[in-house]
């Protein structure tokens, strides 16, 4: 176990929690704008650490170069789909549920 | 050759201009010498109506109009006829119906038989007029279309003008990406890389560059972008945090909402870096961006206090305008406030969210 591999490792820990957050959250948000908050933001960061761990492991480099560019790609592209996804819901006339939809809803 | 032409109502919105050059493009796509007919409605009593304030505000209007339509025409002005009117003078104007009336009137005394809407034309002001409107005319003979506004983005040429800088520019970025991922400088790859970069550049030259290359503010922004990135990736990590906490919540304490303000970036680039950024940021997702009118929905009411501070626009402002660009008010000091907050904790934040300009508190 070098302090690298731990490193590596508790970023990868990081990583799965937040997509495991990014299911948890597809699956109990109410709606498609919800959801699609839910699905990529933690998403980008979970892949994100993912990424960040797997740069590590390469210990610096050109390799971790690339994956430092993985991830400026990725937190590119991520939020132009889920913008995507957000306004073809919103052309498609679908209105946002709100706290109302649902009783006894109060927030914190 | 009434056949060709166009009525086209016009009256103060923000898709006029672009309903305006829609209609230009269609007096140019038929034959003949088509006339465009703009009308505008007063809606005031019949007494001395004409030189009544609205009047003039209408007539302003139409000169604007005509100014701008003979503008779209461009090489065909000579060939198209342009006609401004006030309509509805000597009646009150009350409801779609009374619109259609004059409309319909003044289309059958100068044989218009085809009508082009802005598809916000509203002189009425709340109540929804124009689906109505439509069937009215319609019934009364007139075909009918919308202009196509609703993206109210000008449609600007794809390709914009560039030259050696630009090329310089996009050869360069293209080549040195191309040697980062060859990893080896050797002479295989240099060859290739330089042929890549060249028709790289060459084709998109005209497309991905925008404006002249001036090498200070472009390393500028390239510096502040760089202090931008940790910024931006320390917001998303405390964000996520956030979200996961409401997610995993075993109540989902979640409030979500569409905010909708003006942002304070003027130009395509900084609007879509601002746009992005706030949908990377956990709670906070831009549904559609118009010129610098953002509609952003929200996941808690926390979320939205966050944006409406400004932070990243803060930031963005930063990022392409420098330092000094920095100060200008946040939204909620520009007096943006969330809309459709609906329990009483949305709406509490939403209050001292507005709050914040009646203090002007500078959140740093």
């Amino acid at each position: 176990m070098t302090p690298t591999t731990i490193a590596a490792g508790v970023l990868l820990a990081g990583g799965v929690f937040f997509t495991f957050v990014a299911a948890v959250g597809l699956l109990r948000l109410p709606d498609i704008y919800t959801r699609a908050h839910g699905a990529s933001k933690s998403d980008t960061l979970g892949a994100g650490l993912a990424l960040a761990a797997v740069a590590v492991a390469f210990g610096g480099g050109l390799s971790s170069l690339k994956a430092g560019l993985l991830l400026v790609f990725m937190f590119i592209t991520n939020p132009t789909a889920a913008h995507a996804i957000a306004r073809a819901a919103a052309d498609q006339g679908i209105d946002p549920w709100t706290a109302d939809d649902h009783e006894g809803g109060d927030g914190e | 050759m009434a056949d060709n032409d166009l009525l086209i109502p016009v009256a103060d919105s923000e898709t006029v201009r672009q309903t305006v050059s829609h209609a230009a493009d269609r007096a140019q796509e038929r034959d003949g010498t088509p006339t465009l007919h703009f009308v505008c409605p007063v809606s005031e009593r019949p007494a001395n109506a004409a030189d009544s304030a609205a009047a003039a505000e209408a007539e302003a209007l139409l000169d604007r109009v005509s100014v701008w339509a003979t503008d779209d025409l461009g090489d065909d002005a000579s060939r198209v006829a342009i006609e401004t009117s006030l309509v509805g003078l000597d009646v009150y104007l009350f409801n779609p119906g009374d619109y259609a009336d004059v409309f319909g009137a003044y289309a059958r005394e100068n044989g218009v038989t085809a009508v082009v809407l802005d598809p916000r034309f509203n002189p009425l002001g709340m109540a929804p007029l124009l689906p109505p409107l439509e069937r009215e005319l319609e019934a009364a003979g007139l075909t009918t279309e919308l202009a196509p506004v609703e993206r109210a983005t000008r449609r600007g040429p794809i390709t914009r003008s560039a030259g050696l800088g630009q090329f310089a520019l996009l050869f360069g970025a293209a080549f040195g990406f191309y040697q980062l991922i060859a990893t080896e400088l050797t002479t295989v790859n240099l060859i290739t890389g330089a042929i890549t970069a060249t028709i790289v550049a060459g084709v998109l030259r005209r497309v991905s560059t925008q404006g002249s290359v001036r090498p200070r503010r472009l390393v500028g922004r390239v510096g502040r972008m760089l202090v931008y990135a940790p910024y931006l990736l320390w917001e998303i990590a405390k964000a996520n945090v956030a979200i996961a906490k409401v997610v995993l919540h075993p109540r989902l304490p979640i409030d979500p909402a569409v905010v909708e303000f003006d942002a304070a970036v003027w130009s395509e680039l900084p609007a879509t870096t601002l746009a992005n950024s706030i949908t990377l940021t956990p709670g906070t997702l831009t549904v559609d961006v118009t010129q610098r009118h953002f509609t952003v929905h929200s996941l808690t009411a926390d979320a939205r206090r966050d944006l409406l501070a400004g932070g990243l626009e803060r930031a963005v402002r930063f990022v392409f305008y420098g330092r000094a660009a920095m100060r200008s008010a946040t939204p909620s000091e520009r007096g943006e406030t969330p809309d459709g907050s609906v329990d009483s904790a949305g709406i509490d934040s939403a209050q001292s969210a507005s709050r914040t300009d009646t203090n002007a508190g500078d959140s740093e």
